[in-house]
């Protein structure tokens, strides 16, 4: 297992003093993590309130569920993240639900996510200040073959499964887990160099 | 040594694509090998780094003066003290100071669920949202549609169009608001849509819209205009 980083020691001590109740630790964990969780909910679900109450039930359960973290399995940053994941697929599943029954929408998720990406609402990216670690991670990906980049984003942001990105890309189903499993070898590989 | 199937099954695992039965199954293998749970936790770490891949947003300060008041109630709650048994020989005045706490108990939980449910109430922008289905007229193709979500208590909404083909040279489409107590429609902004004709903007109108009955999408001049010109293309009430 590669070593910690100072940066996830410090996410680990946070959330121990979270676990045993502090809340202005919790606030800190809030001010490291917030940024790169709300992105992500509001990548996924295009919408700003969604990712605000996305993140609002991340972070109580991550208030309530601190204790129950293993840092055998993830960095913190890692469980935060796919807890903003799982939160944001129950809700784009909650909300393909309610347009079935209220509009009988014909939008599918990878339209959504196009038209989110197409949004014509002013980004707060213009105002944020450049994260080195988003853009370090931005070019690991931007090295991996764009197959295998596309692969991988498609089943994590567009909460498909494999066996969609398969259809939706018209190739055979081991391909596409062959491009999802040597994409993340890659990432991993350049994350630990 | 890890085989490249078990590998495309970790991969498939942290990114939650296995079925649950597959899942259970992988969890079990997991358990008993050192070496997938090790490649299971990078994966895990290169996919969770994806999401940095996000364009960059910051949540609004208020979200977390939000999260903070939850969490805080969620406190109290554990730290509410457990009553003693009493011994014996104590039981009818323990049993009657007992029905005494429990009734203030009751009092006062009851004052929190209400409080909590302000707050729910407050904080919780599905119970203060409306939702406005806009059906086209023509000029505007019969596949075009438009939704919106509008927050009276914010004077703020969301839109999102589809299927309607953004406009000739020199013109752009409007959003309305139709409030009883205007007499004319408030212009709520203009709004773009993409080749696709699609859109998803957040506005908030120019004047106070109180008791909005309807919103409308009309093309105007380029740039949009204060009071509504041109024909109505979308429309449609709560």
């Amino acid at each position: 297992m590669a070593e910690d980083t100072t940066q996830q020691i410090a996410d680990r001590e946070m959330l121990l003093q979270v676990s045993h109740g502090d809340q202005s630790a919790f606030s800190e964990l809030y001010d490291r993590l917030s940024g790169p969780l709300y992105s992500l909910a509001w990548k996924m679900l295009g919408d700003a309130l969604d990712a605000q109450d996305a993140l609002q039930e991340v972070f109580v359960q991550i208030w309530s569920r601190a204790k129950t973290y293993d840092p055998e399995k993830s960095s913190v940053f890692s469980w935060a993240v796919l807890l903003t994941r799982s939160r944001a697929i129950d809700r784009l599943r909650a909300r393909d639900r309610r347009l079935r029954v209220v509009a009988g929408s014909t939008a599918d998720e990878t339209k959504f996510a196009e038209v989110t990406n197409a949004s014509t609402v002013e980004s707060a990216a213009d105002t944020v200040h450049k994260n080195d670690e988003a853009a370090h991670v931005r070019s690991l990906l931007n090295n991996l073959p764009s197959e295998q980049r596309q692969a991988i984003d498609l089943a994590f942001f567009g909460h498909l499964t494999h066996h969609e990105i398969a259809s939706r890309l018209g190739q055979p189903l081991g391909t596409i887990k062959a491009r999802i499993r040597r994409g993340l070898l890659k990432l991993r590989e350049q994350i630990r160099t | 040594m890890i085989s490249e199937e078990q590998q495309d099954q970790a991969a498939l695992y942290v990114l939650g694509l296995l079925e649950p039965h597959e899942a259970a199954a992988f969890e079990s293998e997991l358990n008993a090998n050192a070496e997938l749970r090790d490649i299971a936790r990078e994966f895990r770490e290169a996919a969770a780094a994806m999401a940095l891949t996000a364009p960059p947003q910051m949540p609004p300060a208020s979200l977390k003066q939000r999260i903070m008041r939850e969490i805080a109630i969620k406190t109290e709650d554990r730290t509410v003290v457990p009553l003693h048994r009493p011994s014996l020989g104590w039981v009818p005045w323990a049993i009657a100071a007992g029905l005494a706490v429990f009734c203030g108990l009751l009092a006062v939980d009851r004052v929190r669920l209400e409080r909590q449910l302000a707050d729910i109430r407050a904080v919780d922008p599905l119970m203060q949202t409306t939702f406005y289905t806009l059906a086209p007229s023509a000029p505007a193709p019969a596949d075009a549609k438009a939704t919106v979500a509008w927050q009276p208590g914010r004077q703020s909404g969301v839109i999102r169009i589809s299927n309607l083909p953004a406009p000739q040279s020199g013109k752009d489409y409007q959003l309305w608001a139709v409030d009883a107590e205007h007499k004319d429609p408030i212009s709520a902004g203009v709004v773009r849509v993409d080749k696709n004709g699609v859109a998803q903007i957040r506005f908030t109108p120019v004047e106070k819209a109180e008791h909005v009955k309807a919103f409308a999408i009309s093309l105007e001049r380029e740039g949009g205009v204060p009071k509504k010109e041109g024909p109505i293309l979308l429309v449609g009430s709560a």
